[in-house]
């Protein structure tokens, strides 16, 4: 009996990979499909973003930022693989009708692939970004070894966010619309291409609720000065992201059961 | 035996879409939480049943009975609001064959994908890789992008990989019903099968003819809840029985009688059935010169012309023809939608010719009956029936149905002692 509970179990989760990995790779070939540039065009639109940022504060209103360069391109990556996911994963439901109405199908497993799909290409722009690093005379130390922690927070955080707005989307159409201008107001609020000491005392208070702030500065701490990062308050959001992934995992699987007959 | 699927009690309710619904945070917002007060309505109403392995069972029922909604509940989509569903074992489905499926993609990456869909490993799907591709006939395409794939290839394709699951229960929704006849044929012989090995089957279909041949007990569902449940014949004979009553109720009682250029009459509810929501206004027996006849050589072309027409536009109808005795027994039949015809939205005059090739009948009295019919087989607009007939004369046959074209060979002992001159 027990032995057979564990074989299961085990089927089950090599089940749950097998299926990540076949539409994340679903997903990264269409994307990439009959396109020359293929892997590159996710690179362009952070490189865009650089550009502007760098002659922006280097050139019309400096700010000062040592490796400035580094600095915005590591804001960036990170921010973008939040915003896109977020975007994307809002629709992944309604997209994906086909698949929610089928027996046995694990919808949970939509937002993950979302997610995961955006990992890969912030993955995949690391080595740009350390080029940047190394020119900008930066190095590489043992504190790097963080960088994987930080990315299972960065996406544990993303997923729970993408569960709630998904299963909203399902019943609400117009989340798409709202969370695109709630992105634009989060993204001025997130110190991507500026520091958060920057901003004056009777605002810091935002900076410190805000757990993207803090996965940045862990970021830049450990890339840019490569020092180990703050141990407090990465380990405040872990708390955090582990709470708001049980609201969020909660909410999906509630609304899961009404997915298929709203769509 | 014990029961692989046990419903107690099983009522789902579903909002009903109403235009004061909010569908949008907005809405929400301007309307306040008085919006969110929906009406329901039950689509399945305390379903109770239970289901031993190795069994295969239909369900019927008109549209909107519920049929799907059961089915999908019975593979664990969707939640009852009351009672239970329980089933023991692996589920597998054969609904929404192409789900997951993307043109843009091998046919190799579309069967690892619908694979894992269809809940097999990676490791499982590279096993059977090889079966699913010549189950499928796609050997020398399986690396061209699915667009390039015909709609044959394509559902053969996803049928493939169905068929490759192993599953101890499998839902099959009206996938039948796609398809050309080779491919048709497949299908059931794999459900066969699937059967054989023991696997316990839930179909749905419109068709009674197909629920009669493939199950083995019927769940009759109407407005969601059970009407009759057991045996297939039996079941599907009620269903069929009050199908031709509703048709029959729903022919009109005042209509004049229509005398026709043969000499016959249209007489409602006597030679003619019906609504009357469209009308067949002509049909004629066509020769293969396209001249009309009323006696025919058997083993010659006979074709079936049909006019027909309606005031309402009428959503693709299906149009019968039958070849029957004078006692009653069919011994041709076809129907549009077996054909894998589509026809298309009526609303005015149309017509139709049934080509027959062959037509390989004994030499007798016939009737050619012909039938237009709601789109679902749940009534006939006109049914026309004994009304058109049919003299065919053959030679060289004694009883039996059918004069195929034949030659006798028979080795012939000539006796040494004995000639005939």
């Amino acid at each position: 009996m027990t032995t057979s509970i564990r074989i299961w179990n085990n089927r089950t989760l090599i089940y749950l990979r097998d299926l990540l990995h076949e539409l994340v790779g679903r997903d990264l070939k269409l994307r990439y499909k009959r396109s020359v540039l293929g892997i590159i065009w996710s690179l362009i639109s952070p490189l865009t973003q650089l550009l502007i940022f760098t002659f922006l504060f280097n050139k019309v209103v400096p700010l000062n930022i040592p490796n400035y360069t580094t600095f915005v391109f590591s804001g960036v990556l990170a921010w973008t693989w939040f915003q896109t996911s977020l975007l994307m994963g809002t629709t992944v439901i309604v997209d994906n009708r086909d698949l929610i109405r089928r027996p046995g199908f694990p919808a949970a497993v939509l937002p993950a692939v979302t997610v995961t799909t955006n990992l890969i290409h912030y993955v995949l722009a690391l080595p740009v970004l350390l080029v940047f690093l190394l020119l900008d005379g930066g190095r590489i130390t043992p504190a790097f070894l963080v960088l994987p922690l930080i990315l299972v927070i960065q996406f544990l955080f993303t997923l729970s966010l993408v569960y709630i707005v998904a299963a909203l989307h399902v019943t609400f159409r117009d989340v798409q619309h709202i969370l695109g201008i709630a992105l634009i107001l989060l993204f001025y609020l997130t110190p991507v291409f500026y520091r958060a000491n920057a901003v004056p005392e009777e605002y810091q208070m935002i900076y410190q609720l805000n757990p993207l702030a803090h996965l940045l500065d862990a970021y830049r701490t450990l890339l840019i000065m490569g020092q180990w990062p703050d141990p407090v308050p990465l380990a405040l959001i872990s708390g955090a992201t582990v709470v708001l992934f049980g609201i969020g995992y909660n909410i999906f699987t509630r609304a899961n059961d009404h997915f298929a007959e709203e769509l | 035996m014990d029961a692989v699927i046990t419903v107690d009690n099983l009522s789902k309710r579903f909002r009903r879409r109403n235009a004061n619904q909010p569908t949008t945070l907005k809405e929400l917002a301007l309307k306040g939480l008085r919006g969110l007060r929906a009406e329901y309505f039950w689509g399945l109403r305390d379903l109770s049943f239970r289901i031993t392995a190795g069994r295969t069972v239909g369900i019927i029922g008109q549209n909107g009975a519920g049929k799907s909604t059961l089915l999908r509940m019975i593979g664990g989509v969707g939640k009852p609001d009351r009672g239970s569903v329980r089933t023991e074992g692996r589920i597998s489905a054969l609904l929404d064959l192409g789900a997951g499926f993307h043109p843009e993609l091998t046919g190799r990456e579309n069967v690892y994908i619908a694979g894992v869909i269809a809940g097999l490993t990676r490791a499982e799907i590279s096993e059977r890789f090889e079966a699913m591709v010549s189950f499928a006939e796609l050997e020398d395409f399986i690396d061209n992008p699915f667009r390039t794939y015909s709609s044959g290839m394509q559902m053969r394709l996803a049928f493939a990989v169905a068929a490759h699951t192993d599953p101890q229960i499998l839902i099959i929704d009206e996938v039948l019903a796609v398809g050309d006849i080779a491919f048709q044929r497949k299908c059931l012989q794999r459900i066969a099968q699937f059967k054989a090995e023991g696997c316990t089957i839930v179909l749905v279909s419109h068709e009674p003819a197909l629920i009669r041949e493939l199950c083995d007990e019927v769940l009759w569902l109407r407005s969601g809840q059970l009407v009759a449940h057991g045996a297939a014949d039996v079941v599907v004979g009620q269903y069929v029985a009050e199908m031709t009553a509703e048709t029959r109720r729903r022919t009109p009682r005042l209509r004049p009688n229509r005398q026709l250029a043969s000499g016959a009459e249209l007489e409602l509810n006597t030679n003619r059935f019906g609504s009357m929501e469209a009308e067949i206004t002509e049909v004629r027996l066509l020769d293969a010169h396209g001249l009309p006849l009323a006696d025919m050589e058997s083993g010659d072309t006979l074709r079936v012309l049909i006019d027909y027409a309606s005031s309402q536009p009428i959503p693709a109808p299906i149009l019968s023809v039958s070849i029957s005795r004078e006692d009653g027994l069919v011994c041709y039949d076809t129907h549009t939608a077996v054909s894998g015809i589509e026809t298309t939205m009526l609303a005015g005059q149309k017509s139709a010719i049934l080509h027959i090739d062959r037509l390989d009948l004994v030499g007798g009295l016939y009737y050619v009956d012909v039938g237009i019919h709601e789109q679902n087989w749940q009534y006939s607009y006109d049914y026309h029936w004994h009304v058109y007939p049919l003299t065919v004369h053959a030679s060289g046959t004694g009883k039996g149905i059918l004069h195929a074209p034949h030659q006798w060979e028979v080795e012939t002992v000539q006796p040494d002692r004995i000639v005939i001159y």
